[in-house]
């Protein structure tokens, strides 16, 4: 069992912490595409921190929409940590989305 | 509209009810903020139609945090329009200001005004003086809707390349009230280098506008490289509203932005 090696984990307290500033910093750095990885939804250790995720992204997402970026550059999934077949599936299949899409519009900037 | 707004502060400043009013006072050709204190010397006080309506705004909310802050016991009046009464309501909602230390006194702005602002309520819910104009829709952010999404990234990025990082949209911003700024932050972007880390400089900056712009209009009228953020943050605004079911400004001061999430249906 292996993820795809081009994905870089950034090991987070919890994903409520994932602020939409660091998205868009990693976006800026060169990243085609950000997955954001929480707990399931109700299960969450400091009760809603994956609930402030689930709406930061989505407003991400029509924000990025709307200045051009495709919002399909980013994703949100909600897995337990005792899930790593389906963290795997995930991780392949953003990646093969990803690379649909191309590289990031960001990056190819003069 | 002027007198009628003088007279008001007047009875106001009078009766002491308050302490001073925070409005516009034109001294020397030039419009600038000013408090009055005095009841009979109200020289100079102007709504801020110098040459055609609401070209001499100023974020007057913001001097009025600095004023409360240092004199937290006193009462103050302040000038508002319908995007300041706005601003007011979020400030009250997110503890910056206390309510019962303002007096509003508000005018409706005119219709030309409202039109060009492309404003939802072009009208504080109680005036002084101005007829309410009708509201309008937001047709630049539909214009931009209209467009493909790598024409969108193209005119975005052509605007923002203009940006001079000059921090004055944030500088102007009545809602910029935090002590520490992501946009200052060396964790977050190259300080002081151009050009701006774009778009992701004024996306960092929309996204925080998100539950807080109320649509005022400076930070498009500040910007010397003519960006039109406004449509980004009106835009935003459309967002929290789809997203927590609330506009900033438009609800009781009471109720900021819906964060009881807890229990809430979610799509992704």
């Amino acid at each position: 069992m292996q993820y795809p090696p081009n994905l870089r984990v950034v090991r987070v307290m919890c994903s409520g912490m994932v602020s939409p500033d660091l998205i868009l910093r990693v976006l800026s750095k060169g990243a085609d595409g950000v997955l954001v990885v929480g707990c399931h939804l109700g299960e969450c250790h400091y009760l809603e921190g994956n609930l402030m995720a689930a709406k930061r992204v989505a407003m991400l997402k029509k924000l990025l929409a709307f200045s051009g970026i495709d919002p399909g550059r980013l994703r949100v999934d909600w897995l337990s940590s005792a899930e790593a077949p389906t963290f795997v599936r995930v991780a392949t299949e953003f990646i093969e989305e990803i690379r649909a899409l191309g590289p990031s519009p960001l990056r190819v900037k003069a | 509209m002027d007198d009628k707004i003088k007279m008001k502060v007047q009875e106001l400043l009078q009766s002491g009810k308050i302490k001073g009013f925070l409005g516009l006072r034109e001294r020397h050709g030039q419009v600038g903020p000013y408090l009055f204190t005095d009841g009979d010397d109200l020289e100079g006080l102007v709504v801020g139609d110098r040459f055609k309506p609401g070209d001499s705004r100023y974020p007057l909310n913001k001097q009025l945090m600095k004023i409360t802050r240092g004199d937290p016991s006193g009462c103050y009046g302040v000038l508002v329009r319908g995007c300041d009464e706005r601003g007011l309501k979020t400030l009250f909602g997110s503890g910056q200001i206390k309510s019962e230390q303002v007096v509003p006194v508000g005018i409706a702005c005119p219709q030309d005004l409202a039109d060009a602002c492309e404003c939802l309520k072009p009208y504080p819910d109680e005036r002084v003086a101005g007829e309410a104009a009708e509201p309008r829709s937001f047709a630049t952010v539909a214009k931009v809707e209209a467009m493909e999404l790598d024409e969108r990234f193209r005119l975005w990025l052509a605007e923002f390349s203009k940006c001079i990082k000059c921090y004055g949209c944030r500088n102007i911003c009545p809602m910029c009230y935090c002590s520490e700024c992501t946009l200052e932050n060396k964790d977050f972007g190259d300080i002081g280098s151009l050009p701006a880390e774009n778009p992701v400089f004024h996306l960092t900056r929309a996204i925080h506008m998100a539950g807080r712009c109320i649509d005022c209009g400076l930070c498009n009228e500040v910007c010397p490289a003519d960006i039109p953020l406004r449509t980004l943050y009106k835009k935003i605004a459309d967002i929290v509203e789809e997203e927590f079911h609330c506009r900033p400004g438009y609800g009781s001061p009471e109720t900021p932005p819906g964060l009881n999430i807890r229990g809430e249906e979610l799509k992704h």
